[in-house]
């Protein structure tokens, strides 16, 4: 509190210029001019929203997009909410193993971690043979070139993210509430049900609304486990800048998918003052 | 009761249960691939037929692959030092400045973590067509940076914000100049943040793959547009055996990882 | 007039409108034991700092030997300063902390040894050079921090709550310690607390703070038998305060009338009051006496028994005036009335006459 205000020393902003105009040079502008350009290209206008939002062929990505984030967000939660809790309660050193796990997975290249799912789910894949093995199918089931690959590759990849905050905030809860449920005549259940998930309710809101956010506008995994019949949005905007040289195009559906995230993110910012507040 | 593991009965087992399999859906992918890039089959069977070191000499062979490791390396090591530097001296006007508006510069330094990259890469890619930067060095580097640094100042600002700002008056009693405090009281205090932060930002550059593949140029790609360009066209055990040698890489960063928070609580 | 050795000069220190400090005012003699004493948040920190030079203050100079030194940095002040928090460099050893101010001196290796053994020594830490701070108690920290202060021999050392952290055992074997130290070393000691004991224990003379002001510059003793204030008469010592209004005034003394027509004659008056104003009578616990028998007029008041506790070597019995102020008188343990009193006994408060002051209320 002190030293920085001693001696005359200024404000300290000097400090962070090289960050901000590093930031003003390489992203702020970049991303106004892209979006910029989705008003002017190819001419001035709201042609491009109108064709974005209007059309069913871009309707489908939109439905695409937040279908795979809902379902992923919604397993995630239900896998990610008794791990965590089951890690914050048992002896130190399974859940360290455990922990290591996650880790290992979360920093794991992605790439690599995408082109296991992508070699287990193809036809000739360890799944299909092991589905087929115990005789639960005849034919392989098609699991990659579609949203059910997408959807089990990004539950794997957001799983960690949803995991530790959760975990934070499970950790954050004094054991003595719990117990003084059960004095009250709380049996398990009700005391699951009435005290634990309300209070881990802001983690799992705020963790979920991440993972959503997250997923809503993830490139790589729905590149290569969905293949190009099944776009979601990310891709279009790749897509429309990259194959397609649309670059009003692109702008409009990265104008679209900024809103969203942004919007998203300020309720989350706003969960996360909530539960701090108390 | 629900939070005392031993008085939980018959949900102890269930709850463990859950815990087990979510572990194993965790790693059997990635153990499935050490052990692919080690068999035999060019159909990736499983479990393999026999076992070899062909996709690994495939690999090294390539001086394409050796090429792109090197690129990657080399961008990943220039973008941890900007990083920490750049980040270090945000972090002390976040944590320690006095002016108006921090909490709005720090929500701003951290959006390009929030956003989704592929909207930063677009626009990156647009600006880098005027500029004569896509499939450069720089180009590259800047990019890589963009992302890497909110990641650099939240690791920071944390160590900052844990070190006692007394401790740094306490040398300035001392006789220590504001410079040479902070050279030598507070920059060894706080690091293990400087550690961690430098480990993350190499990471994050070595593992980026979007912003990469619309920098990249035939000429100059760094290992994950390799890994993306060769997994368009089919799904050889080269990539298994890469994929591998990042794992081990993984495992050995998270070792050090380990070892720093270990020396930090000491 | 001679210049004293610290003069700290009508000092004045705001935050935007809040008044942190107020014409602070105080001559500090060398080799003298100066404690400041106050409520939180009473502008004790803001003096030290300002006279570190963390702060600047708005208005107002501190002298050292009749040279200002507000104009000199922090770190050229040559000023010991140990803190309310643990301050130890948590990278360096104990022996690296207590030699760093050397380092930055650029003092040559054999010298510097010396000295970090004589000051580890001073704080009875010989041979600890290699101890972690991390590794340490709180009270061992505090004593490094101590011995890093001192190694360079400043002609003043700063010392902010220094035990507030400690447990109550602890904090009086290290006052105890810092009273040796400052005997040993005659180093000129300002020190701040808001624990009335451990100034007492501590120091030559005491400031008494006050929302930004010092009420009352004295030693223990002093301030006990003299208090200026109601404040200063409040926060040193267990006193009851009776409250009632100015009946007579005459020479600096006064007789006070309280509510039902009770009248006490003849007591110091502190402040200036009129004839009907508001004014409250200060007793001392330990000068008040307990009787079934009515005292002498003007210098006693009957009371009822509330509640009586043992204390030990003494017995506690808390009364009401028939007005309801409350005041609580002590028993020596084998005290004629402690085995007796009981709860709603008529008794007799009496004092003797230097225990009674009254303060006008304003
Ligand atoms: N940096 C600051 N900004 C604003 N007000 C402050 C600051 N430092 C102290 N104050 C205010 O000044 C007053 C005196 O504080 P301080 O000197 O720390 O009191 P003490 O040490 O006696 O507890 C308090 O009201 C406090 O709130
Ligand atoms: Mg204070």
């Amino acid at each position: 509190m002190l030293s920085a205000t001693s001696g005359g020393r200024g404000s300290g902003l000097g400090f962070a210029m090289p960050a901000i105009l590093l930031l003003l040079a390489f992203f702020v502008i970049p991303v106004a001019f892209l979006l910029m350009r989705s008003v002017t290209e190819p001419a001035p206008g709201l042609q491009n929203y109108a064709t974005l939002l209007g059309s069913t062929t871009y309707a489908k990505i939109f439905f695409n997009t937040f279908f795979v984030a809902g379902v992923v967000t919604a397993i995630t939660v239900l896998i990610a909410f008794p791990v965590a809790w089951a890690l914050a309660i048992m002896p130190a050193r399974w859940s360290a193993v455990i922990f290591a796990v996650i880790l290992l997975s979360m920093w794991t290249n992605l790439l690599a971690r995408t082109y296991a799912w992508m070699v287990l789910l193809q036809q000739t894949g360890l799944i299909n043979r092991m589905l087929k093995a115990i005789g639960l199918i005849d034919q392989p089931l098609q699991l990659t070139n579609n949203l059910i690959g997408v959807t089990i590759g990004m539950v794997y990849i957001m799983l960690p993210f949803m995991i530790l905050p959760l975990l934070g905030v499970i950790r954050k809860i004094d054991p003595a509430i719990l117990q003084a449920a059960a004095l009250c005549g709380a049996t398990r259940a009700q005391a699951l049900r009435r005290v634990l998930l309300p209070l881990a309710g802001p983690g799992l809101a705020s963790g979920g609304l991440m993972v959503f956010v997250m997923s809503l506008g993830y490139f790589v995994t729905p590149s290569l486990l969905g293949g190009t019949a099944n776009m979601m949005l990310a891709e279009l905007i790749a897509q429309q800048v990259q194959s397609l040289v649309n670059w009003g195009m692109g702008g409009a559906a990265a104008f679209v998918l900024l809103v969203v995230t942004l919007g998203l993110y300020a309720v989350q910012l706003r969960f996360f003052d909530q539960a701090e507040a108390r | 009761m629900l939070l005392d593991f031993d008085k939980l009965g018959a949900w102890k087992w269930a709850l463990s249960a859950i815990c087990a399999v979510m572990a194993l859906f965790l790693l059997l992918p990635i153990l499935f691939i050490v052990a692919l890039s080690f068999g035999s089959s060019r159909w990736l069977i499983f479990p393999p037929p026999g076992w070899t070191l062909k996709w690994y000499e495939e690999l090294f062979a390539d001086p394409r692959w050796i090429g792109a490791a090197l690129t990657s390396a080399k961008i990943g090591v220039i973008v941890m030092v900007l990083s920490v530097v750049l980040g270090l001296l945000a972090s002390m006007a976040l944590v320690r400045g006095t002016f108006r508006g921090r909490a709005v510069l720090r929500a701003f330094f951290l959006t390009p973590m929030v956003l989704p990259v592929v909207i930063v890469a677009v626009a990156l890619y647009a600006a880098f067509l005027r500029l004569g930067l896509n499939g450069t060095l720089p180009g590259f580097v800047i990019a890589h940076l963009i992302v890497a640094l909110p990641f650099a100042i939240i690791t920071i600002s944390g160590a900052l914000e844990t070190f006692d700002p007394s401790i740094e008056d306490a040398a300035i009693l001392c006789g220590a100049s504001p410079w040479e405090a902070r050279l030598r009281v507070t920059l060894p205090g706080i690091r293990h943040g400087l550690f961690s932060a430098a480990i993350f930002s190499f990471l994050i550059s070595w593992d980026e793959v979007v912003l990469a593949i619309f920098m990249a140029s035939p000429a100059l790609q760094t290992l994950p547009v390799k890994v993306w360009t060769t997994l368009r066209q089919d799904l050889t055990p080269v990539i298994a055996a890469a994929s591998t040698l990042l794992v081990a890489l993984t495992v050995i960063l998270m070792i050090v990882a380990a070892l720093i928070r270990k020396g930090k609580s000491e | 007039m001679t210049t004293p050795f610290l003069h700290i000069n009508g000092i004045r220190k705001t935050y935007g409108d809040v008044v942190a400090t107020d014409h602070v005012e105080l001559s500090i003699a060398e080799g003298e034991f100066m404690t400041f004493l106050g409520p939180s948040g009473s502008g004790k920190s803001t003096t030290l700092y300002i006279l570190a030079g963390f702060q600047d203050p708005t208005a107002g100079d501190i002298r050292l030997r009749g040279q200002s030194i507000l104009r000199t940095p922090s770190h050229k002040r040559n000023i010991g300063m140990v803190f309310q928090r643990y301050t130890l460099f948590p990278h360096l050893s104990v022996g690296e902390n207590v030699a760093f101010p050397l380092r930055v001196r650029r003092m040559g290796q054999a010298e510097v040894a010396a000295k970090v053994k004589r000051a580890l020594s001073l704080v009875r830490l010989d041979g600890f050079e290699d101890r972690m701070p991390a590794r340490m108690s709180g009270g061992q920290q505090q004593r490094v921090a101590l011995a890093r202060a001192l190694v360079y021999d400043p002609p003043v050392l700063l010392m902010d709550e220094p035990l507030s952290a400690l447990d109550k055992k602890l904090r009086e074997e290290i006052q105890f310690e810092i009273r040796r130290i400052h005997q040993e070393t005659g180093v000129t000691i300002l020190y701040v607390t808001h624990d009335q004991e451990e100034a007492l224990r501590l120091s030559d003379r005491i400031a008494i703070f006050n929302r930004g002001k010092i009420e009352q510059v004295g030693t223990g003793p002093e301030l006990y038998a003299n208090p200026a204030t109601h404040f200063v008469a409040d926060f040193i010592g267990d006193s009851a305060f009776l409250s009632g209004r100015l009946a007579s005034l005459k020479g600096g003394r006064a007789a006070i009338r309280f509510e039902g027509g009770q009248q006490i004659v003849d007591v110091p008056l502190h402040g200036a009051g009129q004839e009907g104003q508001a004014a409250d009578l200060m007793l001392r616990p330990e000068r008040m006496e307990l009787t079934p028998e009515a005292g002498p007029a003007g210098a006693s008041l009957p009371v009822t028994v509330q509640d009586i506790t043992f204390l030990g070597n003494c017995t506690s019995v808390a009364a009401r005036t028939d007005w309801g102020d409350a005041l609580t008188v002590r028993l020596n343990f084998g005290h004629p009335l402690a085995g007796r009193v009981a709860r709603g006994d008529r008794l007799n408060v009496r004092w003797s006459p230097e225990a009674a002051h009254a303060f006008v209320r304003g």
